[in-house]
């Protein structure tokens, strides 16, 4: 049997990989975020929100007042409401709460019902739309959602316990994610997906200083293209960072991405015996990922990831893995696709200041393109003699097996959630200020 | 110092600019016209898709990679507008005299700057020139550029001399021909991968070719690619030295001023330092509108015809490389001699220790 085929078969056997909590709920559709960023000229309004004595009780009927010159002024408050900013209108729009204290604007997803319970803030198909300032809890589908367009900026915001991600971006192009905070969000803390591919000139995203710990996925980027992730911190979550690819979205592979500089640690949270969100059902047809790793490239082209700090993941640091449930897709080109290449693994330090990984780096050496340099290593790696680490402009080899180990050390049973610890090497943490582990959620 | 009024600037041998925008020709003699310049390229819009109705328009190109044994050579770049102080010691060391107060010699400069990938964080100064790119024959230089400036809101580019590209990678804004890395709007980014091939061993500039090219390169939107043999070991001593101008109408000063790097005068144009034995090479550049001399006090080399040179003319963007075996020790002046450029600020120390 192709070798493929064997791991497809393996991968469904055991339910690899991949939660589709977000299609459950009702989403706008998705439509062409266009060619070029419409920006509103001229002088706007300032509109005021607040509880008491301002032109606006709720930030909704301020936006339904505004168009994109205007800025709205969120007052320091408790706001139950589901607020969407739809449409070309607004394309500029401020939203702006409390930048140093967003903790102070809180929107209140708990006990809505309907459209108003799914999202605190959807931005649909209005560019250059920003929202600073706010923390949201307690929606149905996402704390912050913006989708099918450009530019916008998602800055300063705290995103609780909402049904699948807490600051959400699909379908768009460019953009930046800045200065924010997720935790308890049960798909992922952030999630940046399905970017269109832009021949020639293209718009980057970039998530920078953002903190996201206590999810299923720290971040998760479906078929993400053109994004950085910068400067931030990845720990305590089900695993930290993971690019993936599936064909459940449009645009894939994901591409073209960097992670950089950013610290990595403690992504050890097994979630499934207990949680402070809705734990995703798993059905037969989804696949779950493993808990333990830091950085997960599932499936990922011309990705650079460079400069992290990346300690205290009992799976794995860092591991690559083909798509493998695509390999032997029918479509060749879904097939092509999920083969990892041009991905370049450089100066990433892991297991520093004595917290070390269960294993560091994972890569069976399928695909082409992809390197490794210039890391500083401590603990093992799959394959154990590091055959497959190959430097820059060195063709890949393949270990024999190491993907068949890779994805069984990363397996388990939701049923069975010891399951998924089973494959771990555990260190103790050394301590670091205002963090402690997160392994089993107790109230 | 004496301060160069429009009048003298043009009596010393400068020019008025032209710029071609939106299908309007200005004559840029003022501040003002360089702002109506600035405001056209702002709001030029898009190029359409080429009608193609020529069959040159229609080819597609493949993206080349390194040679065999050749590297992939990757850099970061943003362009970006930023404050720049053209004499930051304030003095001229050459005549000894007190310059212009920093607000008469701080402009708005446009510059390449190179960042970490991914464009998460500059990783070096923004300066004139921007970095220098190297390259190994068989190499492949891929530069992702990206258009981060906030303030004049235009279309720039990443155009290379010396080395070997297709017209994808031209980085020339083409009217209604622009392929898509010939004009890269703010907030935009495009790859560029150009070839280092045995041809283009040398030292070459790189430039803006946006729709505003010429205004942005006299801003500072330039920098040099240094191509050498596979496993030649570099000088000694190396450096690229850009002769070029920041003009009255560009500045919004009544004083021209003469540069080499971004800087004019000697004490803030760069002190270039080395010690007898040493392989020197000095990469020239004219990066304005003018023809410049380069000479060098106490030293002589070779032209590319095997003459021996101590003054070479150099005209916009030719390279001029200057190479010798360092032997005479002491303070020296190099400078361009055409008499107004020297005088208004082309000129630098050389100091060699024996």
């Amino acid at each position: 049997m192709h070798r493929s085929h064997v791991l497809v078969a393996v991968v469904a056997a055991a339910m690899l990989v991949v939660p589709a909590g977000a299609l459950a709920q009702d989403y706008p559709p998705p439509k062409d975020p266009g060619n070029q960023s419409g920006k509103s000229r001229g002088k706007g309004r300032t509109l005021t929100v607040c509880k008491k004595g301002c032109g606006y009780r709720t930030i909704q009927k301020a936006i339904d007042a505004a168009t994109g010159k205007d800025t709205i002024r969120v007052k320091k408050g408790r706001y139950h409401e589901g607020i969407q900013i739809v449409g070309s209108r607004y394309n500029g729009l401020k939203l702006i709460g409390d930048a140093k204290h967003p903790k102070r604007v809180l929107i209140e997803g708990k006990g809505l019902k309907g459209g108003d319970a799914q999202n605190a803030v959807l931005i649909n198909n209005s560019d250059d739309v920003t929202v600073d300032g706010f923390y949201a809890r307690h929606y149905k589908a996402n704390c912050f959602f913006a989708t099918n367009l450009e530019d916008y900026v998602l800055n300063h915001l705290v995103a609780e316990n909402c049904g699948d991600y807490g600051v959400y971006a699909f379908n768009s192009k460019g953009g930046k994610m800045l200065n924010s905070e997720a935790y308890y969000n049960p798909d992922s803390g952030f999630y940046v997906g399905q970017t269109p591919p832009q021949a020639g000139r293209k718009k980057r995203t970039l998530v920078k200083n953002v903190t996201s710990w206590g999810n299923v996925l720290g971040f998760s980027g479906t078929n993400m293209r053109y994004t950085t992730i910068t400067k931030s911190r990845w720990f305590n979550n089900g695993a930290g960072i993971v690019p993936n690819m599936l064909t459940s979205e449009k645009f894939w592979p994901p591409t073209g991405n960097v992670i950089s500089n950013n610290d990595v640690f403690w992504n050890n949270f097994n979630f499934y015996p207990a949680a402070p969100f809705k734990v995703p059902q798993i059905s037969a047809a989804d696949l779950p990922y493993p808990v333990g790793v830091g950085i997960l490239l599932y499936g990922s082209q011309d990705t650079l990831v460079v400069g992290n700090k990346i300690s205290g993941n009992y799976l794995a640091g860092l591991s690559e893995i083909p798509a493998v449930h695509l390999l032997g897709d029918k479509n060749p080109k879904v097939a092509a696709a999920a083969v990892l290449r041009g991905n370049g693994v450089r100066q990433n330090e892991f297991g520093a200041g004595g917290d070390l990984n269960g294993r560091d780096i994972a890569y069976d050496g399928s695909g082409s393109g992809n390197c490794f340099s210039g890391n500083t290593v401590r603990s093992p790696t799959v394959p154990a003699d590091g055959s497959t680490l190959v430097e820059c402009g060195t063709a890949n080899v393949v270990a024999p097996n190491a993907l068949s180990e890779i994805i069984t050390m990363g397996l388990g049973d939701p049923k069975s959630p010891d399951t998924f610890e089973a494959h771990w090497i555990k260190h103790p943490h050394p301590a670091r200020k205002g963090v402690k582990p997160l392994e089993r959620y107790r109230g | 110092m004496p301060d160069v009024g429009r009048r003298d600037f043009l009596a010393a041998g400068g020019v008025s600019l032209l710029c071609s925008l939106g299908g309007e020709t200005v004559k840029v003699r003022s501040p003002s016209d360089v702002a109506r310049v600035d405001a056209a390229a702002a709001a030029l819009p898009r190029p359409a898709a080429a009608a193609k109705t020529d069959p040159v328009d229609k080819l597609r190109f493949t993206t080349p990679g390194p040679q065999p044994g050749g590297q992939r050579r990757e850099y970061w770049i943003a362009a970006r507008t930023v404050s720049w102080d053209v004499a930051p010691t304030g003095r001229d060391e050459w005549m000894k005299r007190r310059l212009p107060t920093k607000g008469r010699r701080t402009i708005r400069a446009f510059v390449y700057q190179e960042w970490s990938p991914g464009f998460a964080k500059p990783i070096r100064p923004a300066r004139i020139p921007g970095p220098t790119l190297h390259a190994e024959v068989g190499d492949v230089i891929v530069v992702h550029f990206s258009n981060l400036d906030r303030k004049l809101r235009q279309a720039v580019t990443m155009h290379p001399h010396g080395v070997r590209y297709n017209p994808e990678y031209d980085g020339s804004y083409l009217g209604d021909f622009t392929r898509a890395g010939g004009f890269v709007e703010p907030e935009e980014e495009f790859t560029y991968v150009w070839e280092a091939t045995p041809d283009s061993v040398g030292a070459w500039p790189y430039h803006d070719h946006g729709p505003n090219h010429t205004l942005n390169t006299l801003r500072g939107l330039f920098g040099a690619v240094i191509v050498r043999e596979k496993g030649a070991p570099p000088p000694d001593v190396e450096h690229v030295l850009f002769l070029h101008s920041f003009p009255p109408q560009v500045t919004g000063f009544s004083s021209l001023f003469h540069a080499v790097n971004g800087r004019s005068f000697a004490g803030n144009t760069p002190t270039i330092r080395a010690r007898t034995g040493q392989r020197v090479s000095l990469h020239v550049m004219g990066m304005d509108q003018n023809f410049h001399t380069f000479h060098i006090h106490g030293h002589r080399w070779r032209d590319s015809g095997g003459a021996f040179v101590d003054c070479p003319t150099l005209g916009p963007n030719e390279t001029i490389t200057v190479s010798f075996v360092e032997d005479n020790p002491g303070r020296w002046l190099y400078h361009c001699h055409v008499p107004p450029h020297q005088s208004s600020g082309m000129a630098g120390w050389y100091l060699v220790e024996g």
